[in-house]
C-alpha cells in the first residue's frame, strides 16, 4: 500500500513538472501536441499484476486527439469448431499473422468514424489494423473468402478484448484546462513482452497536424528473465533440469513420507 | 497467492496449482494413471495456453509417477522386469505414433479419428470392468457364482496369446508371457499415448489385468513404473523441441503431486483391488462420457485462438 502511495505521488510530481514544462513551451509549438508518459519501463518480475502509466500532454492548437498504444506482433491460430452430422469437430483454421499483440486506443472524438480514410492510413481503429492471413490474395479475390477472413478477424479481435489486450473502447482522455490532457494507460497481466509504441495524434478537418511516438519497454526481470532465456538459449539443459527436477521432488516427497508417517 | 509464470506469460494463483497437483498426485498413487486427462484441461480453463498445460502436465506426471512408484516399492509391489519390456514397446510404438500422427495432421480432421478412438476405446474398456468387478463384489458378498460362458471368446483368444512362442517367466508376477504379446501390446498402446495426448495407464492397467493377468496388487505400481519413463521422454521432446514447458508451473505442480501419489499409495493399501479396479473403471467411463458430449453439445466458443510463437 505504501508502495502505492509512494508511485502515485511520484507520478503526481512528474505530472506536475511535465505540464509546467508543457506550458512554458506550448506556445512555441503552434499547431502541434506535446507529451509524455510517467514511465517508459515495465519490469516484469514474479509479482508483476499489471500495472498503469500516466500519460500527459499538450496540444497547442484546436483539434482532435487520438493516442493509440501498440504492442509487438505476433502471430496467431484461429481454428473454427464446425459441425457435420451432429459432431462437432476443428473445421478451417487461418492463421493471422503480425497483428498487433496490445492495441489501446483512446481518443476525444465522440464517435470515432473508423471509415474515415485518414484512419485507416494510421491503422486507427479496431477494424483499421492491418495484418496478413494464411489465405492467399488469389482466395480472397473470391468474396466468400473474404468474407470468412473477417470472421476469423473479429473473433480473435473479441478473444484479446475480453484478455483486456485490446482496449478500443470507452477509453477517456481527461482535459484540465483548454490545452492541458492526460490519460491513463491500463497494462494487464498478461501482456506480452517487446517493444511498445505510444502514439499521439492531432487531428483537424480529416487533416492531421501533429504526431509524435513514445516506446515502452516491456520486459521480464529478475528470476523471469532466468528462466525465460534459459528455455529458450539452452533447451536441452533445460529439458535435463525439468526432468531432474521432478525426479527429485518423488524421491524427497517418499522420503519425507517414510520419515514423518513411517511405511 | 499470484506467482508469474515466464513462459506462459501470464499470473497464476498459487494455491489453486497446487491444490491441483495435490489431486492429480493422489489420483496416480491410487489408480496408478498418470492423470494428465484431468491436469491437462483444467490448466488450460485457468488461461494457460494449451502446449504449455500438455506439456508442462507430462512434466507434473514424472514427479508423481516417481513417488508412486517409491511408496509401492516399499510393498513389493512393483514387476521392474515386467515394467522394462513395457516400456520397450513403448519406446517403438510412440515413435511409430508420431509419424501416423503427422500423416492424419495433414489430412486434417485429427481431432476428430481421436475422440471417436477414445470413445470406443475406453467406453468398452470401461464397461466391461465395471461388469466384471461387479460381479466379483457380489460373488464375494453373497457367495452366489455368475456363468462364464460369455467369456468364453475371451478365453479362447488368452488360449492362442499363450501358445506364442518366445516365452519369458517374470518371477515377481509368477506368469510367462510371450515377447512378442508384450511388445504388441505396449506398442500399441504408445501409438494410442501420442494419438491420443493422455490415457496411457487408462488402458495400460485394463491390458495388465485381462491380457498379461498379472496379480492385481502389482498392476498400480507397475503402471506408474512404466509411466514415468514415457512421461520422460514427453517432457524431453517437449522442452527441447518446442519449449512448452514452464518449470515455475511445473515446480508448483510437481511438489504438491509428490505429496499427493505417497497419499495416494497409502489409501491404495488398505482399499481393496476389487474397489479400486471399481473407482479406475468409473473416473474411465465419466471422461469417456465428457468426450462423448463434447463431440456433441454445441461448443461455448465456436473459435479456438492460439498464440503462436
Amino acid at each position: 500500500m505504501k508502495e502505492k502511495i509512494n508511485k502515485n505521488y511520484k507520478i503526481f510530481l512528474t505530472t506536475l513538472l511535465a505540464i509546467f514544462f508543457i506550458k512554458i513551451h506550448s506556445n512555441c509549438f503552434a499547431s502541434s501536441v506535446v507529451s509524455g508518459i510517467s514511465n517508459n519501463k515495465i519490469d516484469i518480475d514474479s509479482n508483476f499484476k499489471g500495472t498503469e502509466i500516466l500519460l500527459f500532454g499538450a496540444k497547442g492548437d484546436a483539434g482532435d486527439i487520438i493516442i493509440a498504444v501498440r504492442g509487438p506482433k505476433k502471430n496467431f491460430l484461429v481454428t473454427h469448431k464446425e459441425k457435420t452430422i451432429g459432431v462437432w469437430h476443428n473445421g478451417t483454421r487461418i492463421k493471422i499473422e503480425d497483428l498487433y499483440s496490445y492495441y489501446a486506443l483512446f481518443s476525444t472524438f465522440n464517435n470515432i468514424d473508423e471509415t474515415n480514410q485518414m484512419l485507416e492510413n494510421l491503422e486507427l481503429g479496431r477494424n483499421n489494423l492491418i495484418f496478413k492471413s494464411s489465405l492467399t490474395d488469389k482466395t480472397l479475390n473470391n468474396p466468400k473468402n473474404k468474407i470468412l477472413e473477417e470472421e476469423f478477424y473479429n473473433s480473435l479481435v473479441e478473444n484479446l478484448e475480453q484478455n483486456h489486450l485490446y482496449l478500443v473502447d470507452a477509453n477517456k482522455i481527461d482535459f484540465l484546462d483548454e490545452t492541458l490532457f492526460k490519460a491513463m494507460l491500463q497494462f494487464p497481466k498478461n501482456i506480452p513482452q517487446g517493444t511498445y509504441a505510444v502514439e499521439i495524434y492531432l487531428i483537424r478537418d480529416d487533416n492531421l497536424l501533429s504526431f509524435q511516438s513514445i516506446p515502452i519497454y516491456v520486459n521480464q526481470i529478475g528470476i523471469n528473465a532466468e528462466i525465460s532465456n534459459f528455455c529458450y538459449q539452452q533447451p536441452l539443459l533445460y529439458a535435463l533440469f525439468a526432468i531432474i527436477i521432478a525426479l527429485l521432488f518423488g524421491w524427497l516427497a517418499n522420503i519425507l513420507f517414510i520419515k514423518f508417517f513411517g511405511k | 497467492m499470484n506467482i508469474y509464470l515466464p513462459i506462459a506469460e501470464m499470473s497464476v494463483n498459487i494455491p489453486l496449482i497446487m491444490l491441483l497437483g495435490l489431486f492429480t498426485g493422489i489420483l496416480a498413487g491410487l489408480f496408478g494413471i498418470g492423470g494428465g486427462f484431468i491436469a491437462t484441461p483444467l490448466l488450460m480453463f485457468i488461461g494457460i495456453p494449451p502446449a504449455i498445460a500438455v506439456s508442462t502436465s507430462a512434466n507434473q506426471i514424472i514427479s508423481s509417477s516417481v513417488s508412486g512408484v517409491l511408496a509401492h516399492l516399499k510393498k513389493g509391489n512393483v514387476d521392474i522386469k515386467m515394467g522394462g519390456f513395457l516400456v520397450l514397446g513403448g519406446f517403438i510404438g510412440s515413435t511409430i505414433g508420431v509419424s501416423i500422427f503427422t500423416i492424419l495432421q495433414q489430412k486434417g480432421k485429427l481431432d476428430i479419428v481421436i475422440s471417436i478412438l477414445y470413445i470406443l476405446v475406453l467406453g468398452s474398456i470401461s464397461i466391461i470392468m465395471l461388469i466384471d468387478n461387479f460381479k466379483s463384489i457380489c460373488e464375494k458378498k453373497y457367495n452366489l457364482t455368475f456363468g462364464k460362458k460369455s467369456n468364453l471368446r475371451f478365453k479362447k483368444f488368452l488360449v492362442k496369446i499363450e501358445k506364442l512362442p518366445l516365452k519369458i517367466y517374470f518371477p515377481k508376477s509368477q506368469i510367462s508371457a510371450s515377447i512378442i504379446i508384450l511388445l504388441i501390446l505396449s506398442s500399441g498402446i504408445g501409438i494410442m499415448v501420442i494419438l491420443m495426448g493422455v490415457g496411457g495407464g487408462f488402458i495400460m492397467i485394463p491390458a495388465m489385468i485381462y491380457i498379461l493377468r498379472m496379480p492385481p496388487h502389482l498392476v498400480i505400481g507397475t503402471s506408474l513404473f512404466q509411466i514415468i519413463f514415457i512421461a520422460v521422454n514427453a517432457t524431453f521432446l517437449q522442452a527441447a523441441t518446442n519449449n512448452t514447458i514452464d518449470i515455475v508451473l511445473s515446480i508448483l505442480m510437481i511438489s504438491s503431486s509428490a505429496v499427493g501419489a505417497q497419499i495416494g499409495a497409502r489409501i491404495g493399501y488398505k482399499v481393496d483391488a476389487d474397489k479400486l479396479r471399481s473407482g479406475l473403471a468409473l473416473i474411465i467411463f465419466l471422461v469417456c462420457l465428457k468426450i462423448f458430449f463434447t463431440l456433441l453439445i454445441s461448443p461455448e466458443k465456436l473459435f479456438i485462438i492460439e498464440n503462436l510463437h
